[in-house]
C-alpha cells in the first residue's frame, strides 16, 4: 500500500494573492519626508495608460485578489481614477482609495462614490495645522483634508485616518484619536514610521525615543478600550523597538503585490532597494506569470532561502524572517534575519542606533520630490 | 405567611372575607400577576436590554404616566366628600406638580430625555405602541365607568410597587452606563408616595367592600389593573425583543432622538448588544462576496478580509437590512430544522462581535 503523499508545507505552496497595491502615479502635492515611494520617482510620461491598468485589474481578480489599494503618490492625480475605480466595482474587487485629500481629491470624490468606491484611507500628517503642513511640506493642506474627510462621511463612505508617527508628531497621538472620532472615522491607523526609502534618509529627523514610543502605545491601548465599537485603532509599532519583526507584506510573495506607476511588479513597495533582483513588468508578462514565475517573487518566498537563526526558528512561517529590505539596509545582506527581531545578533545594535539618533537634535527634513538628487542611503549610511 | 386566594366557585365564593383575608387575597393577586414578574422587566432590571429597548420602554411608559392624572381627575370628580377629595387630589399634584418643571410626569420626561429622546417627540406620543394606548385608555375608562369601589381598588397595584422600584433602580444603575441617578429621579418620589397612596386605598376598599360580591369586584378590579400593566410589557416584548415585530408607525430605533452633539461627548463604551428585534445590516464598505478562486465566502471590509465559517455565511446571506435577528433565526430554524431560540442566541453573539469590529450596524 502506498503511503499517502504528505501535504506540502505552507512554505512550499504558492498561495493566491489577496491584495494589489496599485501605485497609479508617483505625483503628489505633498512631500512627506517618510514617503514609502522609492527615492527615484517615476515621471508622468512613464506611467501606465488606462487600458493597461484595466487589464491588470482584470487579471488580478482572476488570480484571487480581493482588495485593491488605489495609491500613489496621490491617486486622484490620475485623470482616469474614476474609470479605474468603476472597473474594480465591476470585477467585485474591494476598492480602497489611499489619498492625501488635497489637490483634486475632493472634486473627484462624488464621482468615485458613484463609481462604487468601497473605502477611503486619508492620510493626516499632524493634528495642529502648522505642524501637519510642515511635515507634509504643503501650505494650506490641513483645511483641504478636513473638508475632504467631512465629505467622505457625509456620503456614507467608511473612512480610515492614517497617521504616520515619528518624532515630529508623536506628541499628537491623543489628538489623532480625538480627530478620528470627530471626523466620524471608523478606523485609525497609528503607524509608526517604517524606515525604508525616504524615511531611511530622514531617519535621524524622525526617530522618536523609546519612552515616547511606549507612551504612545499606552495611549492607544487605553483609547481602544474606551472607544470599543466606535473606533477601531490599528497600531503599527516601530520596528526598531520591537521584539519580533513584522511579516513584511504578510510574507514575501504570499499575499500582496505592488504595481508601480510604470508597471513594474514588486513583492513589496521597497523591494527595489534590494540590488540584483529581477522584476518583471505588466507590459511584458501576465500578472499570473509574474506572481508565480518572476525571479523577484521567487527569491524570498517560503523558507528555503533562510539562514540561521531564521532557518530553524519556530516563528519562520509566522513572520517569514521579517523585512528583506530592512535586513539589507541594516546588515548588508537581504537574506539575513531582520535585525528588528530580538533573535538577530544585530538587534541590540539596531536599538542603540535608534536611541542615539532619538537623543540628538533632529536635522532638517529632506523632502521627497521627483528629480531631487538624493544619494542612495545605502551608500551614505553604513550598515550596522 | 401566604394566604390562600378564595376558591373561585362554590359556597366559599359567597363567604364574606375578614379584612385580613381580603388584604391577603389582594396581595396574592399581585404575587402572581404584577408586572415585576414579566420577562421584559426581568430583562430590564438585569441589564439584558440594549439602549433602544430601554428607550422603547421609557417612551411607551410615558403615555401611562401622562394619563394617570386624567384617570385620577375622573375619579376625583366622582368622590362625594371633601375629605376624600383632599386626599385623592394629592395624587394629581404629585404627578402634575405645583408649577412648571415639577411633578412625576416631568420627572418621567427627564428619564426619557436621559436615554436620548427629544422632549417634543415624547410629548407627542406619536411613537407609542397601539397596545400601550389601548391598555391605558381602557384603564381610564374603567375608572370613569365602574363603581367607585372598583375604581379605587384598581389603584391597589401601588401596594406592590415599592418592591419593583427598588429592584429597578438598583438594577438599572448597575447595568446600564447610560442611566444615571438623576435620570431615575422619578422613582425616588414614588418610593414614598406609592405606599402612602396604597395605604389609603387599601383601607377604603376594606371598609367599603361589605359584601362577598363587592369583595370579588374589588379583586377583579385589581386583576384588571395588573393586566393593564402586563399587556403593555407583552407589546413591548413583541415589538422590540422577540420576534421584533414593530408595528407600522410605532417608534423605530433612531427616531425622535436628540442628535448627539459629537460622538466624543456621548457616553461611549461597548455598543449595546443586539436583540431579536434589531435589524442588522452591512454598512457601505462591507461586502459579502463569494471568492471563486478559493471557493468560499469572505466578508470584505476596510483594510481587512474576514474568513467566515458556514454558520456565519448562512446568517450573513440573510442580513439584508430588512430582516430582524429573530426573523433570520426563524428562517434558519426552518432550513436546518433547529430551534430558532437556540439559533437566535448564537446569532446574537456573532453579530455583537461583528458590530464591535465595525463591520455590522443596525
Amino acid at each position: 500500500m502506498n503511503a499517502p503523499t504528505p501535504a506540502p508545507s505552507p512554505a512550499e505552496v504558492i498561495p493566491a494573492p489577496v491584495g494589489l497595491l496599485a501605485e497609479l502615479t508617483h505625483r503628489c502635492p505633498l512631500r512627506c519626508p517618510y514617503c514609502s515611494n522609492p527615492l527615484e520617482l517615476d515621471r508622468r510620461s512613464a506611467e501606465l495608460d488606462t487600458a493597461t491598468w484595466l487589464r491588470v485589474l482584470t487579471e488580478a481578480a482572476g488570480l484571487g485578489v480581493l482588495h485593491v489599494h488605489l495609491s500613489g503618490g496621490e491617486p486622484t492625480a490620475r485623470n482616469d481614477i474614476v474609470e479605474i475605480t468603476a472597473k474594480c466595482a465591476e470585477l467585485g474587487l474591494y476598492s480602497n482609495l489611499i489619498t492625501s485629500g488635497v489637490g483634486g481629491a475632493l472634486t473627484k470624490l462624488d464621482a468615485l462614490y458613484d463609481a462604487g468606491l468601497d473605502h477611503v484611507q486619508l492620510s493626516v500628517q499632524g493634528v495642529d495645522a502648522a505642524n501637519a503642513e510642515k511635515i507634509g511640506g504643503l501650505k494650506n493642506a490641513q483645511p483641504q483634508k478636513m473638508q475632504f474627510a467631512a465629505r467622505v462621511t457625509e456620503l456614507g463612505l467608511p473612512l480610515t485616518l492614517n497617521s504616520v508617527i515619528h518624532r515630529g508628531n508623536i506628541h499628537e497621538v491623543p489628538g489623532f484619536i480625538d480627530l478620528a472620532v470627530k471626523l466620524g472615522a471608523k478606523r485609525l491607523e497609528v503607524a509608526h514610521t517604517q524606515y525604508y526609502g525616504w524615511a531611511y534618509v530622514n531617519r535621524a529627523s524622525l526617530m522618536p525615543d523609546k519612552r515616547q514610543v511606549d507612551e504612545s502605545i499606552r495611549i492607544v491601548e487605553a483609547a481602544r478600550e474606551r472607544l470599543k465599537g466606535q473606533l477601531v485603532i490599528d497600531l503599527v509599532v516601530p520596528d526598531y523597538y520591537a521584539k519580533y519583526p513584522k511579516a513584511c507584506a504578510g510574507g514575501w510573495g504570499r499575499k500582496l503585490m505592488n504595481v508601480t506607476p510604470q508597471g513594474k511588479v514588486l513583492p513589496c513597495h521597497a523591494a527595489e532597494t534590494i540590488p540584483g533582483l529581477e522584476f518583471w513588468y505588466v507590459g511584458d508578462h501576465s500578472l499570473g506569470d509574474i506572481w508565480t514565475k518572476s525571479p523577484a517573487f521567487a527569491a524570498y518566498r517560503g523558507t528555503s532561502w533562510m539562514k540561521e537563526p531564521c532557518r530553524s526558528c519556530d516563528r519562520r512561517e509566522k513572520d517569514w524572517g521579517g523585512c528583506r529590505c530592512q535586513a539589507l539596509a541594516l546588515t548588508g545582506d537581504a537574506a539575513n534575519t531582520d535585525p528588528a527581531c530580538s533573535l538577530s545578533p544585530l538587534h541590540a545594535k539596531m536599538r542603540d542606533l535608534a536611541k542615539e539618533e532619538a537623543a540628538e537634535t533632529p536635522p532638517d527634513y529632506i523632502y521627497r520630490s521627483i528629480g531631487t538628487n538624493v544619494q542612495n542611503p545605502l551608500n551614505e549610511k553604513a550598515p550596522l | 405567611m401566604t394566604a390562600q386566594f378564595p376558591p373561585p366557585v362554590g359556597e366559599a365564593e359567597q363567604r364574606l372575607l375578614s379584612h385580613e383575608q381580603l388584604e391577603a387575597a389582594l396581595r396574592d393577586i399581585g404575587a402572581r400577576r404584577y408586572h415585576n414578574l414579566h420577562p421584559f422587566h426581568r430583562l430590564l432590571h438585569d441589564g439584558k436590554l440594549n439602549k433602544d429597548q430601554v428607550r422603547a420602554w421609557a417612551l411607551n411608559r410615558y403615555y401611562y404616566q401622562a394619563m394617570i392624572p386624567v384617570k385620577d381627575a375622573a375619579l376625583l370628580a366622582r368622590l362625594p366628600d371633601a375629605q376624600l377629595r383632599r386626599i385623592w387630589r394629592q395624587r394629581i399634584v404629585d404627578h402634575d406638580g405645583d408649577h412648571e418643571g415639577d411633578g412625576g410626569i416631568e420627572r418621567w420626561l427627564k428619564l426619557a430625555e436621559g436615554v436620548g429622546f427629544a422632549r417634543d417627540y415624547v410629548l407627542s406620543t406619536q411613537g407609542i405602541l397601539s397596545a400601550t394606548r389601548f391598555s391605558v385608555d381602557a384603564y381610564v375608562h374603567f375608572v370613569s365607568e365602574r363603581s367607585l369601589l372598583e375604581a379605587i381598588a384598581s389603584s391597589l397595584t401601588e401596594m406592590f410597587s415599592p418592591t419593583i422600584i427598588s429592584e429597578r433602580v438598583a438594577g438599572m444603575l448597575k447595568n446600564y452606563d447610560f442611566i444615571t441617578k438623576e435620570t431615575l429621579a422619578y422613582f425616588d418620589k414614588r418610593l414614598t408616595q406609592a405606599p402612602r397612596d396604597a395605604d389609603f386605598a387599601l383601607d377604603y376598599v376594606k371598609r367599603h367592600a361589605t359584601t362577598p360580591e363587592m369583595q370579588r369586584a374589588a379583586m377583579a378590579a385589581l386583576t384588571f389593573k395588573c393586566n393593564v400593566l402586563w399587556t403593555q410589557l407583552d407589546a413591548l416584548y413583541f415589538a422590540y425583543v422577540a420576534p421584533g415585530m414593530i408595528p407600522p408607525d410605532a417608534w423605530q430605533p433612531g427616531e425622535g432622538l436628540v442628535p448627539e452633539a459629537s460622538p466624543a461627548a456621548a457616553p461611549t463604551g461597548a455598543p449595546a448588544a443586539f436583540s431579536g428585534g434589531d435589524v442588522p445590516r452591512l454598512p457601505r464598505g462591507v461586502r459579502l462576496r463569494y471568492d471563486e478562486v478559493r471557493s468560499k465566502h469572505v466578508l470584505l471590509a476596510p483594510e481587512r478580509t474576514f474568513d467566515l465559517d458556514d454558520n456565519a455565511v448562512a446568517v450573513l446571506k440573510l442580513v439584508d437590512g430588512q430582516a430582524s435577528v429573530s426573523q433570520i433565526a426563524r428562517t434558519l430554524g426552518q432550513t436546518y430544522d433547529a430551534d430558532p431560540a437556540v439559533i437566535e442566541a448564537d446569532i446574537l453573539v456573532m453579530l455583537a462581535d461583528l458590530a464591535q469590529k465595525r463591520v455590522l450596524e443596525r
